[in-house]
This record gives C-alpha cells, sequence and structure tokens, in this order.
C-alpha cells in the first residue's frame, strides 16, 4: 500500500539529492538545476499532502511555485549569461570580488 | 504487489536515478536533459496522485519552457571542455556527501515522528481543471493576477540586465566568447 510516507520519503530523498549538488557543484548553471531539483522535492511533498489531506490548497500552491521558479530561472539564467560575459567562465569561485 | 504500487516504484527509481545524474553527470547537457527526464517522473507521479492540471502543468511549463531555456543557454554560452566540466574537488565532494545523509537521515527521522501519529487513507479529490480553476478563480483571485506582475518585473529586470550590460559597453574578457 503506497501511503504518504512512501512519497514524503522520495521527497526527502530527491531534496537531500539537490541540497549535494547545491553544495558540491561548481558551476552555475549546475546549482541553478539543483536548486530545481529542490522545488520539484517541495512541490511532490505538496502534492502528497493535498491528496491524503483532501485538500485543493496544496495543488494551487504548486501551481504559484512553478511560476515563480520559472521567474527565478529566467533572471538567473539572464545573470549566469553576463557572468559569462564579463567573467568568460561560470565556475562559482571565480566570483571573488565583490565590485565588478 | 498492486499496479499503483508498481507504478508508484517504477517513477520513483526513475526519478531518483535522474536526479542523481542531475548532480552527478559531468556535461552541463546531460544535467539538463537529466532533469527533464526528472520532472517526467515527477509528473507521473502527479498524476498517480490525481493531480492532473498541476502534472500536465509541469510538463508544460518546465519541459517546455524553462528546460529549453537553460538548453538555450548551454548552446549559446559555447562552454569549451575545460569550462564545461565541473571540477568537483574532493573535500567538497566529502563534505557535500556528508550533509547529504545527515540532510536525509534527519527529514527520515522527522517524517517517522510525523507518521506516528496514524496512517491518513487517500482522500478521493481529483485536481482536475475544473476544481483547481474554480478554486484559482475565487478563493485565490488576487495571487493570482500578482503573478502576472510578478512576470512583468521580470522581464524588465531581465531587459535591464541586458541593455545594461550592452549599453555600458561590458566587453567580453576573451575574445570570441560570444
Amino acid at each position: 500500500m503506497i501511503g504518504l510516507g512512501n512519497y514524503l520519503i522520495l521527497s526527502g530523498i530527491i531534496f537531500s539529492i539537490g541540497v549535494v549538488g547545491v553544495i558540491t557543484s561548481r558551476n552555475m548553471l549546475k546549482v541553478l538545476l539543483s536548486l530545481e531539483l529542490l522545488l520539484a522535492a517541495s512541490n511532490l511533498s505538496f502534492v502528497a499532502f493535498s491528496r491524503f489531506n483532501g485538500d485543493y490548497t496544496g495543488q494551487l500552491i504548486v501551481f504559484f511555485v512553478i511560476l515563480v521558479a520559472a521567474v527565478e530561472v529566467a533572471v538567473g539564467l539572464a545573470i549566469i549569461v553576463l557572468m559569462y560575459r564579463h567573467f568568460a567562465t561560470i565556475q562559482v569561485d571565480e566570483l571573488k570580488d565583490l565590485k565588478w | 504487489m498492486s499496479i499503483t504500487a508498481f507504478f508508484f516504484y517504477f517513477f520513483a527509481a526513475a526519478l531518483i536515478l535522474a536526479s542523481l545524474a542531475v548532480v552527478l553527470a559531468r556535461n552541463p547537457l546531460y544535467n539538463v536533459l537529466s532533469l527533464v527526464a526528472a520532472i517526467f517522473a515527477l509528473s507521473s507521479l502527479f498524476i498517480l496522485l490525481e493531480a492532473f492540471f498541476v502534472g500536465v502543468i509541469l510538463i508544460l511549463v518546465y519541459a517546455g519552457a524553462v528546460l529549453i531555456f537553460f538548453l538555450f543557454v548551454v548552446m549559446c554560452l559555447n562552454l569549451n571542455s575545460t569550462a564545461m566540466t565541473s571540477i568537483n574537488q574532493g573535500r567538497f565532494r566529502l563534505l557535500g556527501a556528508v550533509i547529504g545523509v545527515l540532510f536525509f537521515g534527519e527529514i527520515f527521522l522527522a517524517i517517522q515522528v510525523f507518521l506516528k501519529a496514524g496512517a491518513m487513507p487517500p482522500s478521493s479529490i481529483r485536481g482536475t481543471i475544473e476544481t483547481i480553476g474554480q478554486i484559482l478563480f475565487t478563493d485565490y483571485l488576487l495571487p493570482f493576477e500578482l503573478t502576472s506582475l510578478l512576470l512583468l518585473i521580470a522581464i524588465f529586470g531581465i531587459v535591464s540586465l541586458a541593455k545594461g550590460a550592452l549599453s555600458t559597453g561590458v566587453a567580453p574578457t576573451k575574445a570570441g566568447d560570444r
């Protein structure tokens, strides 16, 4: 029987993988992709709670999270492109200066 | 094993494998494509949870728009092999693995405690376009309209970022970057 616990554990696994990705990646693109994994994991637990509580609010929150994530990715990728133009690299630890 | 359990474990395994590929693959192209696979598996899980609308939106917006945007950037940046492969330093990888395991252990314990309260049976709600739309346009009308403002602000931000870089003449540090 697949219960709420299975979905929550799966969501925890995905979230942990995303955390590891954010910590270990030095590539800016990979950091953004790992952030997407974190959002996906929280979306999964929202939908699972919505299903098992009988409340649609969780699914609506997931809808808004998807919207905000799209905005975040657009701005983040614009910053990455600017960073590449300026530094000719997208390695995170190349960013040592506060002022460009 | 019931058919639901089979599908759950199948898509859960696909989701975990794809997420691992997102973090571990060296080529950014493979990272992005693995995230597409992960989003498809996640969407299948949503549909298994009878959240049809959110599942379809996830594929449309994420796999259709956001990740294609990622692919465009990966292609536009024209990363050579040295800039492309993210060299994970050993200590960072070890630190990441330790923190990841600890983090998952913490989440696992929290869920165990939470589930001791008693197993909930699945409810019979179905997240179709009709039900979600009804709530979206009554109770959540203001947040829904505000998201359009958010998108507008994001457009202004991106345009000003791109234009600022062009008008102030930020020269690429290496020839032939673009």
